[in-house]
């Protein structure tokens, strides 16, 4: 019994940050402390959800913006930890590309995204292809270092005890690499979210970018924080499910800090 | 026969840059491509008549004033929130579930209530640095080695002393890595700022240029942008390279720089 009270407790200890600002929130429009038109009350907020939700409206909408952001961030992932791996391996590719990535990581590709209109079409393919390129750095980067930070004892071992190459790839350099493949997949998840949505805003006809954009020229700002509950709740969910999918797979690192 | 290393870093972005040049003045690319050439003569026409140096004024002025508010809300929330668990447990929930939520969603709400001008980019700029700032400077505290700070204690060091002196140095390469992608973040939420509905700054310099058709005035303004970014994150780098003299030496951290 004690036990289950210190757990509710312990939950509440981290949780109430949540209801609290909620509960400021409408504390502060239902006093009239704040134009209501600005920050429309939770209800108005929770209505707007429920309504978009039960017309399919907001269901459309996010899975566009989800579908996109899933195949430029699994293009990204599946061409880049291949990628990552060649100039780990490989004096040359790793010659001839790693300026391109380590010295292009800090350019802000966004503005490369007007010329992805012209190239892919105004569409989804312009903006696949850009998440596609803003997942791939982070990932790439990542996995590179992280190939590269195995340590050569691991593999020496491996060839040591009479390993073929196709056992030492599989049983040891990819599961020592994991931590670093991970950490680049969990970099680059909220990013293809941030930019799907960001270049839906700039232009399109369809996604919950362009549902807070229209929405937002419409002055309906209920509507606008009821598509940011929805992005935050993909957001988390997703970061949740790569977290789990990592405890999985590097079922033997428990509990560092890293692994959080 | 072998190529230097050095050379061979150069390969890629020579061949395609020639590529590129090549094929533009055979007219085989399309024509919002132009060539290099052309972009960095019409680079010349704007400096010239004084456009460029106004555009990057104002955009410059947006991203440093959005970046260093954002940081420094970021890194004093995360010093605090990596020592005091209550400071800690209010931001965690938050920050977990807004740090997936593209900032920029919020510019339509940040405009209404900081209007049409510099204020409601940096706003928002500094309200999306903030979050990665935050992120990295709490687990940056909170993975400080526990040694250094009991042998502080132990000697006898009060507890201002121990955070100034022994946490915040230690933390410090994680608090620069943490401000260097807040950069990142803030040089996307100005250019979609800008685009968007600004008026001045490098942003409308390109819509400009796309809405005439003037293909080489809209990459001008790209080079401009990609160019601020870079030079931006270089300094922040150098910045970090004075103030950790000595604490990078043989970690794999150099190899990022």
């Amino acid at each position: 019994m004690g036990g289950l009270l210190r757990q509710v407790g312990r939950h509440i200890e981290r949780w109430y940050s949540i209801p609290l600002l909620l509960l400021i929130w409408q504390a502060a429009v239902s006093s009239g402390l704040v134009e209501s038109r600005l920050l429309p009350g939770l209800g108005r907020v929770a209505a707007a959800l429920i309504r978009d939700t039960g017309n399919g409206v907001l269901p459309y909408h996010t899975a566009v913006t989800l579908t996109r952001a899933a195949l430029g961030f699994a293009l990204a992932a599946l061409a880049g930890v291949p990628f990552a791996a060649a100039m780990a391996r490989s004096a040359l590719i790793r010659n001839l590309f790693e300026p391109i990535f380590f010295f292009g990581y800090p350019v802000p590709k966004i503005a490369l995204f007007p010329v992805f209109t012209y190239v892919f079409g105004i569409g989804s393919p312009s903006k696949i292809a850009f998440a596609f390129l803003e997942c791939l750095y982070p990932i790439v980067v990542t996995a590179y270092l992280g190939f590269r930070a195995i340590p050569v004892r691991l593999v020496w071992s491996a060839e040591n005890m009479g390993a073929p190459h196709r056992i030492i790839i599989g049983r040891v350099i990819v599961p020592a690499a994991m931590p670093g493949i991970f950490s680049g997949l969990r970099i680059a998840l909220p990013i293809a979210i941030i930019v799907i949505v960001l270049t839906e805003m700039i232009g399109d006809s369809r996604g919950l970018g362009y549902y807070i954009a229209i929405s937002g020229t419409r002055f309906e700002f209920a509507n606008v924080y009821a598509a940011i509950l929805v992005i935050g709740a993909c957001g988390f969910v997703l970061d949740r499910g790569l977290l789990r999918l990592r405890r999985a797979v590097l079922h033997w690192e428990h509990d560092t800090e890293g692994a959080r | 026969m072998k190529i230097p290393a050095a050379v061979q870093h150069w390969i890629v972005p020579i061949v395609v840059v020639a590529a590129w040049e090549g094929f533009g003045r055979a007219g085989l690319m399309p024509r919002y491509l132009p060539a290099p050439t052309l972009i960095v003569s019409s680079l010349f026409e704007l400096a010239a008549d004084g456009e460029l140096g106004r555009a990057v004024a104002t955009s410059l002025y947006r991203v440093a004033v959005g970046f260093v508010l954002g940081t420094g809300a970021g890194t004093l929330v995360g010093l605090g929130a990596g020592t005091v668990p209550g400071i800690r447990h209010f931001f965690d929930p938050l920050v977990a579930f807004l740090y997936a939520v593209p900032k920029i969603a919020f510019l339509p709400v940040f405009l209404l209530l900081f209007g049409l001008g510099h204020e409601s980019k940096i706003a928002l700029i500094a309200f999306s640095c903030f979050f990665p700032v935050f992120i990295a400077s709490r687990h940056a505290v909170l993975a400080v080695d526990k040694h250094l700070i009991w042998t502080a204690h132990n000697m006898g060091a009060a507890r201002a002393t121990t955070f100034f002196r022994v946490m915040v140095p230690a933390a410090a390469p994680q608090l620069f890595a943490g401000a260097r992608i807040g950069l990142a973040h803030a040089f996307i939420l100005l250019f979609a700022a800008e685009l968007m509905g600004a008026r001045g700054g490098i942003g409308p310099l390109i819509s400009e240029g796309e809405d005439a058709g003037r293909f080489d005035l809209m990459f001008a303004g790209i080079v401009t942008f990609a160019v601020l970014g870079l030079l931006g994150d270089r300094i922040l780098m150098a910045v970090r390279g004075l103030v950790l003299r000595g604490q990078t030496i043989g970690t794999l951290e150099q190899a990022v720089r």
